[in-house]
């Protein structure tokens, strides 16, 4: 049925178990999806498997994929094991335990035995040149020729493979740090060098030094590894262009993503929440928690607009990153994590996981822990004969041995008192994830009732109800194949790349507009580089479009507040206009505005975004009236009849209540009892309270 | 009825949310930096009788857990639903309010007539009037020079705000836009209190509620009593020192003495110095409080964080802290820098427990937080910007087991620092140097962490450096089970330099144009025998540049090679059995305090002090203070002028010394016993 002439792009997602794909027919917009076992020492075998199993499956010519777009954590990996290049750092005078002091807090305020972090550069590899530059970009400290000779020697003794350079208030102007890069460049050859302020030049020298070191520490391997990609994927005969996902949501070429691999780091998870931006915009629900559930950890966050939430300050293992990333909270709980009895006789949910390997009791791995899944199964909630679309046969009686095992410690009896404590531990886990979801909505200000949860991944559909249950969301939605989600993102992504300044600049009230044109000069000087950067991203590469936010403050005040210009006004925008959208959020989020006061201005961040035309997620068929079966779901103590009804038979306007068990290859729903679920257009089934229910 | 352990774990995460929700509440509405930046604030829900059953474990201030409300909520009578009431008196709430800057706001949670609990925050607010703006300052010496003075009352009647309250509020402290912001912040977080508790009522019914606030309360008391029980019975006495009290030059002891009989744990503060005519005064009321115990709970904590966050934790614990001394001051004593005075308690209660047992405690940190302050002037207009250069600490101490963290130092306000960008863009000076301070940590079998040494170069005419919760700059923070001390903290003008000057403590200074003032903060105590210390872990210290070759050979007895940094062997084990059988049987046990506190007990010696202190109570608060003093300048005539001379010079000649203070003590005696005897007749 597929012509010759079709075109498919292809998103993949390179996960610790799974490598999932999805295959989207241009025209058409038609799904496919596909699990891939992955190869963790060289992902990019998997990678050319799973395309290479579509290509043979469709019988399909390498010519008719114009476009991969894939996520990896290579990166986030290595920063996390600490596996990157030798690194060395180059510091100014004064500065060389920029790395050790860090920031000063540590990770616990009550516990004397939590270690510090270990520092990415050993302090033995970090060196001192008398470098700096003062705030208002002049040069304080300029090193002589022969210091900066005597410092390359030193380097290619210590035989370190990449060197990162950071010197105070580089971000005012770099061009200091990119002269001794040159200097170094050229008496270290093979060598990468890398300059703080051409990755990321904004105020705060010990967050700024991260990503550049960062930066340097992975580039050599995610080189690497693209290389090896780009050559597995020409071996299939493919000469489409590939991108790479971004922390922001975005994709990147892949000639940027080689030299800034710090953008990527992030991006799996970001893929997930920008699908689930889109699956939420098609099912006109703009409010939505995501929430991503797999193996090892939940992941939430929160979209208000239709468009993913942002932040620039997010956490990779130990370290700060002070780019705009999606904003993503780990929550813990996941698929494996184990559930143990303390010395108290207290029921306890994590934070261990059994992780994939040995995993869950059920997975007859060897693994002897009860998980999160294992109660799923002595539930009922998951058949173990489908699991995986009857992939992975799961050992019932091993997860209910397991639980037995839990069972007693807290003393219940009786032949279900696996299920008892399966109950038991999925209402910790649940309780535990609602506490979450709620903090979320509380930093954000909002209310729960406004918000609807979009589960994903793994677990994601079969938790989501309970979840939201707990946390008084108004609804569910789950998304066609939960399971390739983040994969499903990275083909509905833009290209995107984010640019900064830091320009303390102050305008309104007494200090008219000066300050003003000084930044308008800033934001030109962005917009020529980043119009510059998305016109060499490639022909796919269509209409662009500018995000414009500024960090400001009152004078009188520490507390910044960030604002987006809207796009419409950004040319005509004056000093007045800006200071008023300030005066307008401050007085929304405290209560209060100082009109007639001066405004400081610290952080310019302009974003230029790339349209590569992903279209409209597909309508689906309508249903097939297929027979729909039972089994028992132990629910509050009794076993109730639930219906089973396949995914792939819901049509159109499917709608059935609770308790009911959705089965599809990559996961399962489970519908509360009291609760309706609907499928709309594209295929997302929402779920909601049937009124009469509701407490 | 003991609750169903599912549902207990169930609560505890709902409650946990409710507290960390009010604290999100409180932050992201809050307007001052000392709450949005410095997270100097909380938020708790406490039991019908004032005891906090739940804290959160992430956000604000983590050491007010062992408050109790109780007495604060006594004193205010008639009691409705949505009344709030708000105190920041230290005295008339018997230790709740710390010092004055602290608002407390409590709302009495109603259900069908009954208080079923409290919801409580607190806040660090900028200002609350007295001599100097912020409110604080070593040398008040009552609560009168502190600021205003808020008994227990109603701030909200039944939802109504209390305006006669708010006026005089107001008038009485320099930013009251701001501190009322606050406020309005404090009251949203109550109020989110108040509507999730009605909620989780609805859901599980009021006796439920009731229940699991007990049930988790008895768990964490079963789970701390286990960690207590680590200690082995015994009694054991540990006394550390304040280098003075700002007014005066005399040192300021703080005893503790640790008797642990299976897991129950009683401090005893008795023998501790009497009240200060300065601002160090801890307000306890003489009961358990978190000043006391705070360090109780880190160790517990430290072995089980699996323990939840409530009152629970402090259940086996009883103390004495007696009336009138510096841990249990008689009004109106100051108290506004109570916390200098809490670091060295702590440290007197991690002695104790060394005592018992060296693995157990970590040797103290640095032991000081020093916000450095910079004043610039604007040469015509006057203008002046002031602006906190850097949070500055010292390292941490050396454990069994593990070196100490260099650098940072998590036991006491565990802040961020400053960017040293985000300086320059406000300050004309430039910071030269932010690093660690090489050979400053304590030297041990596992090392202290190194201290910071921090230089600013001076850019105008007219400016000014103040650092307030300046320590250890004479005792310095001591070594265990062998260890020896860290390097003492030092303040110096163009160090390296002709013009290099000590200044030891400073209160404020002028530096000219192009000076380098440089702090250098202390380093963490070692722990165990440094002559044991593993030779790899000496020469990474020094290849990483954080103990010197001189100092691997002077403190450990290890010879490295200037150009490869590699030990040598041969010589290592030749130096370290030359200085083992020097220093003979007894080195490598035991505390190491530094000679200046040796000098200083070889005088005062804990009996002499015990006695002094038990004297001295028996004094007119009035007097106590001045008779003190008049006592330790007769006894030591040049400590009234010591300017920065190391103690163990000044005192010279021991004997000679400990003969006028037995002259004085006589004295002393003479005088309370010819009062009894006034008394008497």
């Amino acid at each position: 049925m597929t012509s010759a002439d079709a075109r498919y792009r292809i998103g993949i997602d390179v996960g610790g178990t799974f490598t999932d794909f999805v295959f989207a027919e241009v025209d058409t917009g038609e799904l496919s999806f596909h699990k891939q076992p992955s190869v963790p020492n060289d992902p990019s075998v998997a990678v050319e498997r799973g395309i290479a199993y579509f290509l043979d499956s469709r019988n399909l010519l390498p010519e008719q994929v114009e476009l991969i777009c894939h996520g990896t954590t290579i990166g986030l990996n290595a920063i996390i094991q600490r596996r990157g290049a030798r690194t060395a750092l180059v510091v100014s005078k004064g500065n060389r335990d920029i790395l050790e002091i860090a920031r000063l807090r540590m990770p616990s305020s009550y516990d004397f035995t939590e270690p510090r972090e270990t520092p990415l550069i050993p302090r033995n590899l970090v060196h001192e040149l008398d470098a700096r530059m003062t705030s208002r970009g002049e040069i304080l400290a300029e090193p002589t020729e022969a210091d900066i000779e005597a410092l390359a020697d030193k380097l290619q003794a210590s035989g370190v493979e990449a060197v990162a350079i950071n010197f105070l208030n580089a971000y005012s102007d770099s061009s200091l740090e990119v002269r001794v890069g040159d200097a170094f460049r050229a008496r270290l050859p093979g060598v990468l060098i890398v300059e703080s302020g051409v990755i990321w030049p904004e105020a705060r020298e010990y967050e700024r030094c991260l990503l550049v070191a960062l930066n340097a520490f992975i580039r050599p391997m995610m080189t690497k590894y693209f290389d090896r990609l780009t050559e597995r994927v020409s071996g299939l005969g493919i000469a489409c262009p590939i991108y790479i996902t971004a922390n922001n949501g975005g994709t990147l070429s892949l000639d940027t993503a080689k030299s800034r691999p710090i953008d990527t780091i992030l991006s799996g998870p970001a893929s997930g929440v920008v699908a689930s931006t889109r699956v939420a915009r098609a099912a006109e629900t703009c409010r939505v928690v995501t929430f991503d559930m797999g193996g090892t950890s939940a992941d939430i966050s929160l979209s208000h607009t239709g468009e993913p939430d942002f932040t620039a300050s997010t956490f990779v293992g130990d370290f700060p990153i002070m780019m705009p990333v999606v904003n993503i909270l780990a929550i813990g709980a996941g698929g494996g994590s184990v559930i143990w009895v303390d010395a108290q006789g207290v029921l306890k949910v994590g934070p261990l996981s059994a992780g994939a390997d040995p995993g869950p009791a059920c997975y007859g791995r060897g693994g002897t822990d009860a998980t999160v899944t294992d109660c799923y199964v002595v539930l009922g909630i998951i058949d173990p004969t489908t699991f995986l679309d009857g992939r992975m046969t799961l050992d019932k009686s091993a997860a209910r041995g397991a639980l037995e095992f839990i069972a007693e410690q807290l003393g219940f009896e009786g032949p279900d008192r696996a299920a008892i404590a399966a109950e038991a531990a999925l209402r910790v886990a649940t309780a535990k994830m609602g506490t979450e979801i709620v903090k979320l909505l509380a930093h954000a200000g909002a209310d729960m009732r406004d918000y609807s949860l979009l589960g994903y991944g793994g677990a994601g559909a079969t938790h989501s109800c309970m979840l939201a249950d707990e946390a008084q969301l108004s609804s569910v939605l789950v998304p066609m194949a939960p399971g390739t989600f983040c994969a499903l993102g990275a083909i509905l992504s833009d290209v995107r790349r984010d640019y900064v300044r830091t320009a303390r600049q102050t305008f309104g009230g007494s200090a008219g507009s000066a300050g003003w044109d000084a930044i308008g000069a800033s934001l030109a000087e962005m917009e020529n580089e980043a119009r510059q950067w998305i016109s060499e991203e490639g022909e796919l590469v269509g209409a662009h479009r500018f995000e414009v936010t500024f960090r400001l403050r009152y004078p009188s005040q520490a507390y910044e507040l960030e604002i987006r210009i809207p796009e419409a006004r950004r040319a005509s925008m004056t000093a007045e206009d800006a200071a008023d959208l300030f005066h307008a959020e401050h007085e929304k989020l405290y209560g209060f505005a100082e009109r007639d006061s001066k405004l400081v201005t610290s952080t310019l961040r302009l974003a230029v975004i790339g349209s590569v035309g992903s279209g409209d997620l597909p309508d689906i068929a309508a249903g097939r009236a297929a027979p729909q079966t039972t089994r028992l779901v132990r629910w509050r103590g009794v076993d109730v009849e639930a219906r089973v009804l396949r995914r792939s038979d819901l049509g159109r306007g499917a709608s059935f209540e609770g308790p009911a068990i959705i089965e599809q290859p990559d996961t399962t729903t489970f519908v509360l009892p009291g609760w309706r679920a609907v499928a709309d257009r594209i295929g997302t089934l929402r779920l909601t309270r049937i009124p009469q229910y509701e407490a | 009825m003991k609750l169903d352990p599912i549902l207990q774990e169930i609560f505890l995460h709902k409650f946990t949310a409710i507290t960390e929700e009010m604290a999100i509440t409180l932050q992201r509405s809050a307007r001052t930096t000392y709450v949005k930046e410095a997270g100097d604030f909380g938020t708790a829900l406490a039991t019908p009788d004032g005891h906090f059953f739940c804290y959160p474990a992430v956000m604000g201030v983590s050491g007010f857990l062992d408050s109790d409300i109780g007495p604060t909520v006594a004193r205010v009578p008639d009691l409705a639903p949505g009344d709030v009431i708000i105190t920041n008196h230290p005295y008339e709430s018997e230790g709740l309010a710390t010092h004055m800057p602290d608002l407390h706001l409590i709302r009495p949670i109603f259900h069908e007539g009954r208080i079923i609990a409290h919801a409580w925050d607190f806040i660090h607010s900028a200002d609350i009037g007295g001599a100097v703006p912020s409110s604080i300052s070593p040398r008040f010496r009552d609560l009168f020079e502190e600021g205003l003075q808020i008994p227990p009352m109603k701030i909200v009647r039944a939802g109504e705000s209390n305006e006669d309250f708010l006026r005089i509020y107001r008038a009485n402290c320099r930013t009251p836009d701001v501190n009322l912001g606050d406020i309005k912040a404090m009251l949203a977080a109550l109020r989110v209190a108040d509507r999730r508790i009605l909620e989780l009522v609805d859901l599980y019914g009021v006796e439920t509620f009731l229940e699991a606030q007990q049930a988790l309360v008895d768990y964490a008391a079963e789970k701390a009593l286990a960690v207590q029980r680590t200690i082995p019975d015994g009694t054991y006495a540990f006394w550390d020192f304040l280098d003075d009290d700002y007014n005066s030059p005399i040192p300021v002891r703080v005893r503790c003495e640790l008797t642990v009989s299976d897991g129950h744990v009683h401090l005893d503060f008795a023998g501790s110095d009497p009240q200060v005519a300065a601002a160090y005064n801890i307000p306890t009321a003489g009961k358990r409080h978190p000043w006391l115990t705070l360090k109780m709970m880190h160790f517990i904590f430290s072995n089980d964080c699996s323990i939840p966050l409530n009152h629970g934790v402090f259940r086996h614990m009883t103390v004495n802290a007696p009336r009138g001394s510096i841990l249990n001051p008689e009004p109106p004593a100051a108290v506004g820098i109570r916390s200098a005075t809490a670091i060295r308690v702590n440290e007197a209660l991690m002695g104790a427990i060394a005592a018992a047992r060296p693995e157990l405690i970590p040797a103290p940190s640095g032991g000081i937080m020093i916000p450095l302050v910079l004043v610039e002037q604007d040469e015509t207009s006057g203008e002046r910007t002031v602006l906190v250069l850097q949070s500055l600490v010292g390292g941490t101490g050396a454990r069994h087991g593990a070196d100490g963290v260099d650098g940072r130092d998590s036991s006491l306000a565990n802040q961020r620092n400053t960017p040293i960008e985000k300086t320059e863009e406000e300050a004309e000076a430039v910071i030269v140097e932010y690093a660690l301070r090489t050979d400053s940590g304590g030297p041990g079998r596992w090392r202290g962490g190194t201290g910071v040494i921090f230089s600013v170069r001076i850019a105008k005419p007219g400016s000014a450096i103040l650092g307030r919760g300046m320590e250890r700059f004479v005792f310095p923070p001591w070594g265990m089970n062998g260890g020896q001390p860290g390097k003492k903290a030092r303040v110096v003008v163009n160090p390296g330099t002709e013009n290099e000057v000590d200044l030891g403590k400073i209160d404020i200074y002028h530096p000219k144009v192009g000076d380098i003032v440089t702090i250098l903060t202390p380093g963490g105590g070692g722990h165990g025998d440094p002559l044991t210390r593993n030779l790899s872990a000496v020469e990474d210290d020094v290849r990483l540049g954080y103990v010197s070759i001189e100092a691997a050979e002077r403190d450990y007895g290890v010879i490295i090679c200037s150009q490869t940094f590699d030990v040598d062997r041969d010589a290592t084990d030749a130096l370290r059995a030359r200085l083992r059988a020097e220093r003979g049987n007894r080195g490598g046990t035991g505390f190491s305090f530094g000679p200046e506190r040796s000098a200083w007990e070889s005088v005062f010696g804990d009996d002499a002090m015990t006695e002094l202190n038990a004297l001295l109570m028996k004094l007119g608060t009035s007097v106590r203070s001045d008779r003190r003093a008049q006592l330790f300048y007769r006894v030591v005539p040049k400590l009234a002028s010591r300017k920065g001379t190391p103690l163990d010079t000044l005192i010279d000649d021991p004997a000679a010394t400990r003969l006028r203070l037995e002259e004085e003590l006589a004295d002393l005696r003479k005088q309370i016993d010819e009062k009894g005897e006034e008394a008497l007749t």
